[in-house]
């Protein structure tokens, strides 16, 4: 009985903060229409009904899914690549001091040169095929990674490990069972905050070179002045940058949250 | 030196096999001369010295100390007297600077299944495990089956009286109930000796009381050998076969070895306890008043 309990006012929660989503996004639709209606009056400003109606349009024709995963394809492989190379090399750093050593200045160095300024050398290398978009958001996304791994599997407890090693843990074991689970929340922080960025860059790389996704969208729609096409982009920008950070909240909060209350 | 025989023992075989020949016959020897005193941890001379940025730090000199199997060894001293870096030397995680450390006769070479450790704090926990989970750590760690595992798991919940909690995860446990699962996972592992580290000062008093005659119960349960370290001299009082007081830092070291001969469960109220009490708050009242 007390479980029930528990389980529905955990029910009614979840509804609540669903509710409370859809509140804060009405009244901040609400506010562009006041805003826009009354107080700029300018066509460069359109209010949000003839913008959703012309999503409404864009959908109906099958142009704005193609750019949207036009986008959401590249940002998944760079972001894949990314994680795939971070978390290792992450996990290197953290636990072998030579390691450190040797790729921490490589860290260092490369996080304080944003992903932007690599577009021209990204598309001189690859063209303005996928290649470049790929390694962009690859590159955007693998040092944000490696530095949260590291930092995690620095901030294993000292008596988790001793813990293991006087119940018989072998190195392997300390670091498989030990203090590879207690770095995932870290991982995923990481992996989160990544995601983030690769929405920055993507639009910024396809801004400047692509044939298609949300940022060519942009750009084509400020060439022909198609006011109502950028408000489309933008809306759809923050809603997909939205959903995927709830995504990975929910997964965090599935693998971890119960054992880290900071999540 | 106590037990002069053991520098030229052979290797320790696999403890599984019982107590080892020779390990009798040394029993036998020694009851000649000092009862039947058999040494499971030997400290010799041992002593500590940390080097560090601001310089060198001499927690723990000369330190000499002989364990029998099966007793019950309170260490007791006052906050930086080098009682923890004892127990740390002993179980593995730091290295004597001096002197040497002898487990069943072979000197102790990093941490090891054979002494199973309670921490003070309960960060040694796994968070991304279930209480079982936790306590059949050790087991898995030997590969043994699930079933087995499990059924093993669960008869040491029991001992330590969570029965029912055991699909819990540790941020769903008091710190009470934390502790109860540390010692379980330390048994279940079926070490020699179990080295405790102050394993309820972070708790609230009447905790402290419940837990401490529950451990005087697995105590006298397992047989095993425990080394327990404790600022607290009732709880000594209230723990131990021998109480060893250690005298204060830097260098600190055994002042004196109180046997504790009253029966279990202590009665804290009576006479022969209080006398108890006395002593080793007399031979601690020194190291108290001069530590601050």
């Amino acid at each position: 009985m007390a479980l029930f309990m528990m389980r529905s006012t955990v029910r009614i929660e979840r509804l609540t903060t669903i509710g409370g989503y859809i509140a804060g996004f009405a009244l901040l639709f609400l506010i562009w229409h006041l805003a826009a209606s009354f107080l700029v009056r300018s066509t460069l400003f359109p209010p949000p009904m003839p913008v959703l109606e012309r999503g409404w349009m864009l959908i109906e024709d099958g142009i704005l899914q193609e750019q949207i995963i036009a986008s959401l394809k590249r940002i998944a492989q760079g972001f894949l690549l990314g994680s795939a190379i971070g978390i290792p090399v992450g996990l290197a750093i953290g636990s072998f001091k030579l390691v450190r050593w040797l790729l921490e200045p490589w860290t260092e160095f490369f996080r304080f040169i944003p992903a932007v300024a690599m577009i021209t050398v990204s598309v001189i290398w690859f063209g303005i095929g996928e290649e470049s978009k790929v390694f962009l958001i690859a590159y955007t996304t693998v040092f944000v990674v490696i530095i949260s791994t590291a930092a995690g599997v620095g901030a294993v407890g000292r008596d988790k490990i001793r813990a293991a090693q006087c119940l018989g843990a072998n190195r392997w074991q300390v670091f498989g069972l030990v203090a590879l689970p207690a770095t995932v929340p870290y991982i995923l922080t990481g992996m989160r905050l990544a995601m983030s960025n690769a929405f920055v860059t993507i639009v910024a790389a396809e801004l400047i070179a692509s044939n298609d996704g949300l940022g060519k969208m942009l750009w084509d729609a400020r060439l022909f002045m198609q006011i109502e096409d950028i408000f489309v982009a933008l809306v759809a920008l923050g809603l997909l940058g939205f959903a995927t950070d709830r995504s990975f909240r929910f997964l965090i909060r599935a693998f971890a949250g119960r054992f880290n209350a900071t999540v | 030196m106590v037990l002069t025989g053991w520098q030229t023992s052979p290797a320790i075989p696999g403890r599984e096999a019982g107590l080892p020949v020779w390990l009798s016959a040394l029993r036998f020897g020694e009851s000649k001369t000092r009862g039947a005193f058999v040494a499971l941890v030997s400290l010799q001379g041992v002593g500590k010295t940390f080097s560090g940025r601001t310089g060198a730090w001499e927690a723990v000199r000369d330190f000499s100390l002989d364990l029998a199997e099966g007793e019950f060894f309170c260490l007791l001293g006052t906050s930086g007297c080098g009682k923890t870096t004892v127990l740390n030397m002993v179980a593995g995680f730091e290295a004597p600077t001096a002197g040497r450390i002898l487990l069943g006769g072979a000197p102790v070479e990093g941490p090891g299944a054979d002494r199973g450790v309670v921490f003070q704090g309960h960060d040694s926990l796994y968070d991304w495990l279930t209480a079982l989970d936790n306590i059949g750590f050790g087991l898995r760690l030997r590969g043994m089956g699930k079933a087995e595992r499990r059924a093993k798991a669960e008869h040491f919940l029991r001992m330590v009286g969570l029965t029912g909690q055991g699909a819990k995860h540790p941020s769903e446990l008091s710190g009470g109930m934390k502790q109860r699962i540390q010692i379980a996972r330390a048994l279940a592992n079926d070490p020699r000796m179990l080295l405790m580290d102050e394993p309820f000062g972070a708790l609230d008093a009447m905790t402290r009381a419940v837990l401490q005659g529950e451990l005087s119960r697995i105590w006298a349960e397992t047989k095993k050998t425990v080394l327990f370290i404790t600022h607290d001299i009732e709880e000594a009082c209230a723990l131990a076969t021998r109480i060893g007081v250690m005298r204060r830092g830097p260098g600190g070291t055994l002042k004196a070895i109180v046997p504790v001969d009253l029966p279990f469960p202590r009665e804290r109220t009576s006479d022969a306890f209080m006398r108890v009490f006395r002593d080793v708050h007399g031979l601690i009242h020194d190291e108290i008043h001069g530590a601050h």
